[in-house]
């Protein structure tokens, strides 16, 4: 599903972020990517959408090479990918529908199909009541859950979530990791960047190790928060 | 989903250029200064060229006889200046045509009249008027005439004063030209610059949009066009201020012009070709907008 091969990264001021890495993800799995800060996770996660390219190396997605795309086909290979952040990313202007219709509009979705697919969506992550509630009138939990439908929205193959609890207290942590294990048992693959040692416990799947800019440890199967 | 589409970018557009009421005002102020002096250029152009072609009519050769010409050598000059390569048409004055012409003009004048009553004889000169198919061509002329075997019986070849007045306003003319493509181009510039930092601003108030639009693989239509959209706009509301300025000051201009330069009709020329100038004034405003957006979005939408 993602391979990243021998991957370097350095931004402008020439700084490398990433120092040839390598790291294979096969379809279904669920990653938790753990390590100090600027340790190069969320430059990892950048990678994969193609919001950064790397200086050497080769990342594929899908059987796509992300160097070998021309900027037309990047938002395609977005649509695979749902993302979610630590801040939510929500339009504070549009209500919870209108949130997740916006990613169906800009991909040019017709009224109909909108009208038919937010709602299942917002069914599956809990929020059916909260249909016209604006970004304000909900709790960071509720947030997170409807920045998640977003991503959901163009059924994705791939789940990229970066720091997804930051803001959120231990329950509604919990709430939102339950519910992206729900989302990887129905087959999609989620790869969740995270300083929260319990959540990486708790999930007890494979987890991999970053420091300055290298993978010092891959625990393939019931892997632990270790720093 | 095309129609869906274009409705859905169209109506960002639209919103965004409505957002910010100061600022639409004076990117739109700009836009219809620009396409003002790019109307009055094309006005200024038709004046000169109109009382240019009228003097070019007037250029002509005049050639005068000596009393003393006899008519067979009067009229082989006359089929030697008609075969002349560039010669359009020979007009023949006889001295008594010439006399009587002059009483004519002359009509209200009692001395002129009494003079001529003195005078034994007509003292009036016999000539022919030479006009060419191309004001180009006189030089030539003029110089075969100089030539001809029967030079002698020709007492002038009035021409060459003139040319240096044609000449004069021609120089004139392309002076007004290029000193008014200078400031539209100038201008032009300026509007470009001040409708980039308008969507600019647009693009930065919606960096967060921008973004969201990016992440859910927003189609780069979806992204960038809405801008396009919108520096059109600001060109085609532009276009739409400087035709009802300038039209109605045309209608006030145009007799006052005339007065001072007979035959030129400058409202008549605007109105008889108002649906090329309405395309042509949108279609400037509008290329304006979305060259100007265009720059904007390369310089400041990575996708």
């Amino acid at each position: 599903m993602i391979e990243i091969k021998n991957v370097s990264t350095a931004y402008d001021n020439d700084i490398e972020v990433l120092d040839k890495i390598s790291l294979d993800i096969k379809d279904g799995e669920f990653v938790s990517i753990v390590g100090p800060a600027g340790a190069g996770k969320s430059t990892l996660l950048k990678l994969l959408t193609r919001e950064l390219r790397p200086t050497n190396g080769e990342v594929v997605v899908d059987g796509v090479n992300l160097a070998e795309i021309s900027s037309r086909e990047v938002p395609l290979l977005r649509r695979k990918i749902g993302t979610v952040f630590q801040d939510f990313k929500l339009l504070a202007s549009k209500n919870a529908f209108e949130n997740v219709a916006f990613a169906l509009e800009v991909v040019g979705a017709t009224g109909d199909e909108i009208d038919n697919d937010v709602p299942k969506v917002l069914a599956i992550v809990g929020l059916n009541d909260k249909i016209d509630s604006f970004p304000h009138q909900l709790s960071g939990g509720e947030k997170q859950r409807l920045a998640i439908a977003r991503a959901l929205i163009h059924r994705p193959r791939i789940i990229l979530a970066d720091e997804p609890t930051g803001n959120l207290d231990l329950v509604n942590s919990y709430d939102v990791l339950k519910l992206l294990m729900k989302i990887n048992e129905l087959g999609t693959t989620v790869i969740m960047v995270t300083h929260n040692r319990d959540l990486v416990n708790t999930v007890g799947r494979r987890v991999v190790t970053m420091e300055k800019g290298h993978i010092v440890r891959d625990q393939v199967e019931s892997g632990k928060y270790i720093i | 989903m095309w129609r869906q589409t274009f409705k859905r970018i169209f109506r960002t557009g639209w919103n965004n250029f409505k957002r910010n009421s100061y600022v639409t005002v004076g990117t739109t102020g700009v836009m219809t200064l620009v396409l003002l002096v790019f109307l009055s250029l094309i006005a200024l152009n038709f004046i000169s060229d109109t009382i240019v072609t009228a003097l070019q009519e007037k250029v002509d050769i005049t050639v005068y006889f000596k009393t003393t010409a006899a008519e067979e050598e009067v009229t082989t000059i006359r089929s030697d200046i008609e075969k002349i390569f560039g010669v359009r048409s020979v007009g023949y004055v006889s001295r008594d045509q010439a006399l009587e012409d002059f009483k004519k003009r002359h009509a209200g004048s009692a001395l002129i009249n009494e003079s001529l009553a003195e005078l034994e004889g007509n003292p009036l000169q016999a000539s022919l008027n030479v006009k060419a198919n191309d004001t180009s061509q006189y030089s030539a002329i003029a110089t075969a005439i100089e030539g001809n075997k029967f030079r002698s019986s020709i007492d002038k070849i009035n021409f060459y004063e003139n040319e240096q007045v044609i000449q004069r306003i021609e120089r004139i003319s392309n002076g007004l030209r290029n000193w008014g493509l200078i400031s539209t181009v100038v201008l032009s510039f300026i509007a470009v610059l001040v409708t980039f930092n308008t969507i600019r601003l647009t693009i930065y108030n919606q960096k967060q949009e921008i973004e969201i639009m990016k992440l859910v693989g927003g189609s780069n239509r979806h992204v960038r066009f809405p801008y396009l959209v919108e520096g059109a706009l600001y060109g085609l509301f532009a276009g739409l201020f400087a035709l009802m300025i300038f039209y109605p000051a045309m209608l006030y201009a145009s007799p006052k012009i005339a007065r001072l330069m007979p035959g030129v009709d400058t409202f008549g020329y605007f109105k008889h070709n108002a649906w090329e100038f309405i395309i042509l004034t949108f279609a400037a405003g509008s290329m304006l907008g979305v060259f100007s957006s265009f720059i904007a979005i390369r310089r400041f939408i990575k996708i």
